[in-house]
């Protein structure tokens, strides 16, 4: 374990430090616009990722997380909890305004918040006291400022961020409005195109705009950047090392993906035997080694190494022969494996099908993108923080686990952790880094806790 | 052989204290897990096997196991080498915050789990050294960003984006005593900018942020509840460059001022929407200067202290003779730089952040004979990006404020050594 974190931390220093510019730098200059590839939709989310980069842009949370992974002020300055985490009252920043003008004011958050948490609000409800937002829950809450900090939960003006509302409807109704340092100015031919919000709280952003063209696939991202069309672009991370081959300059965060299996405990699967099979049936290794080309940090547990010290507690091997024996004589009925993301996705979907068909499974791996219930979902799951008990409740919402993560010493942690994997309803296999390649006049650019661009503080250089 | 043994454990000694955490630091951690296994097993004998996925030195093992296997055995546990039902796997691992040992307790088919959190180890960096040898010392560390800091004759007075904080001695250092605030009505700048002077009878301070400016008194041995700050929406030039001044109540003397040398007092006008300053300057250079990130005065000689500049264009010019000449070996340099009267080689020397990103910024002194800039010292190492550089009343040494990579800042005050 200290080999791979410290290889990964390793590599992301190198990552970073290959990023570095070799001409002089000066203090960031104001102007210029941003160009952008992403394979994904520029402003749509897709399966359970918490947003897209537009989105951060754009809108703002009461809290966000720090470096640390742990929550800070955003646009609440203050918070405080009673009650023992029943009741949180967040004291709203003065003076902040929408991109259209209308200040900031608690009624807009509590209807903004109102409007975004569905079925598994963390809260049971929220009201207005003077300029303060107050929650009120009927279990405690000891994680919502980290849980606020969630693209979940951004303010916008008509509290509708997370609503199906399109970019086609205009740029300027309710749920494109937000206080952050973009705002939308439109979009066209694929591309949205924000503009620096000259009011924003944190200071008018360095850069004028900021394009970003999606659906783009990552070949012709590289070849935009090649000839210079284009700024940032990812760089999936099976593909790092195809990268560095090409001499990209590569910004790389530390793993913070989590490939996991979810597994439906109803039906086919609702045996847990069954599950437990499927659990040590599945050759990490290979996925590892084969289709993210060793990039990936195997793991069976939900938090990684780096977050808890303990997750070699998990065991992570393949025993084949007692999956078979766990799966039981009789051949059960078909099953369907599905994934939400890209290529490399679909093919580590297909080797885990042939890796359960081995075990005796019979596997139907559904095609990207088919509107069919799967008894087994491939998904990419982020951890947004790396306070371990914050992130462990951020990773279970996300999966649709509503339930508060109470505990916080590394035991109390870690049979949190396994009681929950204990059902076998969530398979953790790997943690991926996020990558990206940057021009050569980017300058400034980092990533967050979770590896998006923080664009708000990046800059263009200029030559000297 | 009895000195030779006396040798052989102070050279053990020093070797560990060297390879990581003294031997002690594992007293109580060992404790702890013993107890909670032998709160599993209870008496009887084990296996015990140690492996170590954490940063400790494996040469610290074996003194590790030994205090494991001394309190199990306190506590009835018998650590055992032979065939045993009862094993013991105890795991050295650690997160990126603290170190954690894991121990797995088997009693047959059974395995219960025992943890301990350890805190984390202390690394000791070294400095660079080179012929003018630059230092550091820590001044102030603050989780809210630092624009400058001014030492007064009993206290510190730092400049926030939005607020003064004043801070006095205290038996663990500087503690806070009041906060001020500037009261900006528009949005702050994104990369925002300030500095502080004392004013020119030194029993005062002025303040330029962008947008407002500041004055202040702060009386020696005066509460720092009664000093007064007020402070008031300005577009006048921010001083940049002012002739040494001694602070009331200090009984030392600026270097200039010892020097003899006229310091001619500089203002400047800055863009507050932006991070620069336009160029338009308090008094008429005879050219027109283009818009700058940072100015300095190179005090070489009595009767010559050109001004250097920084264009925003990341060209360094040297403002000589009313003429802006371009200067060479300036390709490293960041947007940050100060005159240090540190009194080695020529007697003043440019010390400037380097041109690394984020994570590895540097400060370099250079000497400045011509219209090139010679290094004079080694790169001093700082932990994260220089966000701030001038210099302190005195002239012989300088303040950095220090953005880290987990956005602590750090302030610094930097003095030069003559080798």
């Amino acid at each position: 374990m200290r080999w791979i974190v410290f290889r990964q931390v390793a590599i992301s220093c190198l990552l970073v430090v290959l990023a570095l510019p070799a001409a002089a730098r000066t203090r960031p200059r104001y102007g210029g616009t941003l160009r952008v590839e992403v394979e994904g939709d520029p402003w749509t989310r897709s399966g359970v990722q918490p947003g897209s980069l537009a989105r951060r842009l754009v809108f703002d949370s009461l809290t966000r997380m720090d470096a640390d992974g742990a929550p800070e002020p955003a646009l609440a300055v203050r918070w405080a909890s009673e009650n023992n985490d029943h009741r949180w009252q967040f004291w709203l920043r003065p003076g902040v305004h929408f991109q259209d003008g209308s200040a900031l004011i608690s009624a807009a958050v509590e209807a903004s918040l109102t409007g975004s948490c569905g079925a598994n609000c963390p809260w049971t409800a929220v009201h207005v006291v003077g300029s303060t937002v107050v929650f009120t829950g009927d279990a405690p809450m000891p994680n919502l400022p980290e849980l606020l900090a969630s693209d979940d939960f951004s303010i916008t003006l008509a509290g509708q961020a997370n609503s199906s509302a399109t970019m086609a409807m205009g740029p300027l109704i309710g749920p494109f409005i937000g206080t952050g340092a973009f705002q939308v100015e439109g979009f066209t031919n694929g591309v949205l195109t924000l503009t620096a919000n000259e009011t924003s709280w944190e200071g008018r952003p360095f850069l004028d705009k900021i394009e970003i063209a999606g659906h783009k696939s990552i070949r012709d991202q590289w070849l935009d950047q090649s000839v210079g069309r284009a700024d940032l672009v990812e760089v999936p991370a099976e593909q790092l090392r195809q990268a560095h081959e090409q001499r990209l300059t590569v910004i790389a965060s530390p793993p913070v993906d989590l490939l996991a299996l979810a597994v439906a405990d109803g039906g086919v699967l609702s045996n847990p035997n069954i599950r437990a099979a499927i659990a040590l049936a599945v050759d990490r290794i290979a996925i590892s080694n084969v289709i993210f080309q060793k990039q990936g940090e195997i793991t069976a547990s939900l938090l990684p190494a780096s977050v808890t010290g303990y997750s070699f507690l998990f065991p992570a091997d393949r025993d084949l022969n007692k999956a078979r024996e766990l799966r039981g004589g009789l051949t059960p009925p078909p099953i369907t494996l599905s994934t939400d993301g890209g290529a490399a996705m679909m093919l580590a979907a297909q080797r885990i099908a042939l890796n359960l068909r081995e075990a005796g499974f019979n596997v139907q791996v559904a095609s990207a993108g088919a509107p069919q219930h799967a008894d087994i979902v491939l998904l990419r799951l982020t951890l947004a923080s790396n306070q371990p008990q914050a992130g462990l409740e951020l990773l279970l919402r996300r999966v649709g686990v509503a339930v508060p993560v109470r505990e916080n010493s590394p035991a109390g942690l870690f049979r949190e952790e396994r009681d929950f994997l204990g059902t076998h309803t969530l398979i953790p296999l790997l943690y991926l880094p996020r990558a990206y390649a940057v021009g050569g006049r980017v300058r400034d650019l980092r990533l967050s806790r979770d590896g998006e661009p923080l664009l708000g503080g990046v800059s263009i250089q200029s030559s000297q | 052989m009895k000195w030779l043994c006396l040798i052989t454990v102070f050279v053990s000694g020093l070797m560990t204290q060297a390879a990581g955490a003294p031997p002690s630091a594992w007293v109580q951690p060992a404790a702890s897990l013993a107890e909670q296994i032998a709160g599993i097993l209870g008496p009887g004998q084990a296996n015990l096997t140690i492996r170590n996925l954490s940063t400790i030195p494996n040469d610290e093992i074996p003194s590790i196991r030994s205090l494991l296997e001394q309190d199990l055995k306190v506590r009835g546990v018998l650590v055992s080498e032979g065939e045993n039902a009862n094993t013991i796997h105890v795991t050295l691992s650690e997160n990126v915050q603290e170190r954690l040992w894991v121990a797995e307790v088997g009693e047959g088919n059974e395995t219960r789990v025992a943890m301990v959190h350890v805190e984390p180890g202390i690394f000791q960096r070294t400095q660079p050294v080179g012929g003018l040898t630059l230092r550091k010392q820590t001044v102030l560390t603050s989780r809210e960003p630092v624009l400058a800091v001014l030492e007064t004759a009993d206290g510190l007075i730092a400049v926030e984006p939005e607020e003064i904080v004043i801070y006095r001695h205290a038996a663990d250092g500087w503690q806070e005593q009041k906060r001020v605030g500037i009261g900006q009505k528009s949005p702050l700048a994104r990369d925002p900018r300030g500095v502080i002077f004392l004013s020119p009878s030194g029993d005062g301070f002025e303040i330029f942020v962008a947008g407002m400016s500041c004055a202040g008194s702060d009386q020696p041995a005066k509460p720092a509840q009664e000093l007064t700050v007020r402070c008031r929406e300005s577009d006048d030039p921010w001083v940049l460059v002012q002739p040494p001044v001694t602070p009331a109540g200090s009984t030392t003397q600026g270097a200039t001022a010892q020097m003899d040398i006229s310091v001619t007092p500089f203002k400047a006008f800055y863009n507050a929407a932006r991070n620069y300053f336009t160029g338009v300057v308090n008094f008429s250079p005879g050219v027109d200067l283009p818009p700058f990130f940072s100015a300095a005065q190179l005090v070489r000689s009595a009767s010559d202290a050109p001004l250097l500049i920084e264009g925003i264009d990341g060209k360094v010019q040297i403002l000589d003779n009313i003429a802006l000449k371009p200067v060479s070996g300036t390709r490293d340099w960041g947007s940050d730089f100060a005159d240090l009267q540190s009194g080695c080689g020529g007697g003043t020397q440019i010390v400037a952040s380097g041109s690394g990103e984020a994570i590895s910024d540097s400060l370099r002194a250079y000497e400045m004979p011509a219209q090139e800039a010679i290094p004079a010292s080694a790169p001093l190492a700082m932990d994260g990006t220089v966000t701030a550089l001038w210099t302190a009343p005195d002239g012989k040494s300088l303040f950095a404020v220090v953005r880290s990579a987990a956005d602590q800042y750090e302030v610094d005050r930097v003095s030069a050594s003559c080798n």
